[in-house]
This record gives C-alpha cells, sequence and structure tokens, in this order.
C-alpha cells in the first residue's frame, strides 16, 4: 500500500483486495467478527468498570451480592460467551500482529486457522471449568434466577 | 528486399490517455489516506494488544480458573496486596480504555466525520472520557491498592 495522500496501482488493490473484492470469503467474516467482538468488549469493558466501582459507592456488600449473582450458571455461560468475545478477538488480533510484521503472509489462511485452533481450544480449557462448576454447584437445578 | 505484408498478433486497442480510474474495484485514493487514523494511533493499538494478551490472560486465569465461584471484595484485596497484580490491573486499565476507545474511533473514522476538524474534535473527546474513565476506575481499585 502507498503512503498516505499516494496513489494504489492496480496491484496494490488486487494484493490487499481493496474495494469490491472485500464482501467474499473467509477475510470478510474474521474482520465482521473481530469487529463486533470488539463493540462487545468495549461495552462490557465500561460495564466492568462500573461493576467493580459499586465497591466505592455503596460498600463491600453490593459487590458481594454482584458476585453471587455472577455465579448464577446463566451468568457463568454468558461469562463463556465472553471468554469466546476475548478469545477471537485476542486470536485474530495476533494474526493481524503477525501480517504487520510481515510474518506467514503468503499462507494467512493457514494461519487464521492456526490462530483459530488455538482460540478453541483455550475455550475448551475454560468451557470445561465452568461447566464443571455449574454441575458442582448447582447440580440440583437452576434455582434463583429461572 | 521483399515488399510482403508482415501479420501482426491482434494487439489491444490502447487505453485513451484521459480514461477516468475505474469506479468500482478500488477505493479513492483519497479515501484510503482519510480512512488511516495516524501513526501513533496505529502504533499504540498494537502495543496497548500485546499488554492486553498477557495482561488478559493473567487476569482471566486468576479470576476465572483459580477463584472460579470465590470472588468477593476481599478476594480482590488479597490479589491486589502483591505488586505483581497491582502493575497487572493497572496497565490493563490503561490499555483495555485506549485500545477499546481507539478501536471504536476506527469503526466511526470508517463511516462517518469526513472534516478533519470533526476527526481532531474525536479524538480530543475520547482523550478527554478516556482519562477520566481510568480516574474513575484508579478510584473503584483504591481502596484495595492502598490496603
Amino acid at each position: 500500500m502507498s503512503a498516505k495522500g499516494g496513489s494504489v496501482t492496480p496491484v496494490d488493490a488486487a494484493a490487499t483486495n481493496v474495494g469490491a473484492g472485500n464482501w467474499k470469503g473467509l477475510g470478510m467474516w474474521a474482520w465482521l467478527l473481530f469487529r463486533v467482538a470488539g463493540i462487545v468488549l468495549v461495552v462490557y469493558l465500561f460495564a466492568h468498570i462500573g461493576v467493580i466501582s459499586s465497591a466505592r459507592w455503596s460498600g463491600h456488600s453490593t459487590l458481594n451480592s454482584a458476585f453471587t449473582l455472577f455465579d448464577h450458571p446463566l451468568f457463568v455461560l454468558l461469562d463463556l460467551l465472553l471468554v469466546w468475545a476475548v478469545l477471537f478477538h485476542a486470536l485474530n488480533g495476533v494474526r493481524i500482529l503477525l501480517m504487520d510484521f510481515g510474518l506467514g503472509i503468503h499462507r494467512h489462511k493457514l494461519v487464521f486457522v492456526g490462530c483459530m485452533a488455538v482460540a478453541v481450544i483455550s475455550l475448551g480449557f475454560f468451557a470445561f471449568k465452568a461447566f464443571a462448576y455449574i454441575a458442582a454447584h448447582h447440580a440440583g437445578g437452576l434455582g434463583g434466577l429461572v | 528486399m521483399s515488399t510482403e505484408v508482415v501479420e501482426r498478433p491482434p494487439q489491444a486497442p490502447p487505453a485513451p490517455p484521459d480514461a477516468s480510474p475505474p469506479t468500482t474495484g478500488r477505493m479513492r485514493p483519497a479515501a484510503i489516506a482519510d480512512s488511516a487514523g495516524g501513526m501513533w494511533g496505529w502504533l499504540l493499538q498494537r502495543v496497548t494488544a500485546v499488554v492486553l494478551i498477557i495482561g488478559l490472560l493473567t487476569h482471566l486465569v486468576a479470576t476465572h480458573i483459580f477463584n472460579l465461584g470465590h470472588l468477593s471484595f476481599l478476594n480482590i484485596g488479597d490479589r491486589l496486596g502483591s505488586t505483581f497484580f497491582v502493575v497487572i490491573d493497572v496497565s490493563l486499565l490503561a490499555a483495555s480504555i485506549f485500545h477499546g476507545l481507539n478501536g471504536a474511533r476506527m469503526i466511526v473514522l470508517d463511516y462517518w466525520l469526513e472534516s478533519r476538524a470533526s476527526r481532531r474534535a474525536l479524538s480530543i473527546v475520547l482523550w478527554v472520557f478516556g482519562s477520566a474513565v481510568f480516574v474513575y476506575g484508579m478510584w473503584a481499585l483504591w481502596p484495595w491498592i492502598s490496603r
């Protein structure tokens, strides 16, 4: 890609898939999910800061009761969705960093698949912990919220 | 010297010299230049990305693997009693606010705010807002840090 204010040659455009060719294939989904996950994480970040700061507004018990609520299976499952957003965004981000350094730039689909494999395996680890926790603490049914 | 006519292979007619650039298949060069969020935003986005990968991995494993089901005010205090977790949490706070707001800014710049002045105004608003959130976050963490 040429510098700021320069022109894009047809070779540049073909190499970087600039323009009409964007909306097809794996790269489009990687880009779209990266953005969606990013927006979800920004919203969560501010909610997270808000919840943690509640201890400062109304004392320890407010925060502790929030944590009790978050131990409910429904919130554990929502946490798992959040972990997936983190893992997808992080590992696709790793791919982007690798591309910035020119690493694997001719095998970028393979790099993407490799990054996603790491994300899925990590998610499996968190999912195992989450379901084991739900099974251990809520075996008698989903009391409380639902 | 013979006067026979040499058969030339058919050639595509040359493009007219004043041909306008194609309107599909590529962005206007000006649009590409305008879509850039600036060198420092680009660089800091990557630096904070590395901080977030290391910090969030530590944060998630510490809270949701080792302390799953045990989170409480005192449990947070146990971790923030160590300098290691204070460094992790404060750098996570700063890096995540910058990374999140700069990411949101890049989405906004992809679709809106054509003028240089409005882009600059967005940056200023986001820096003021992000700084305020960082101060608020530090205020929220202070009872644990100062114990």
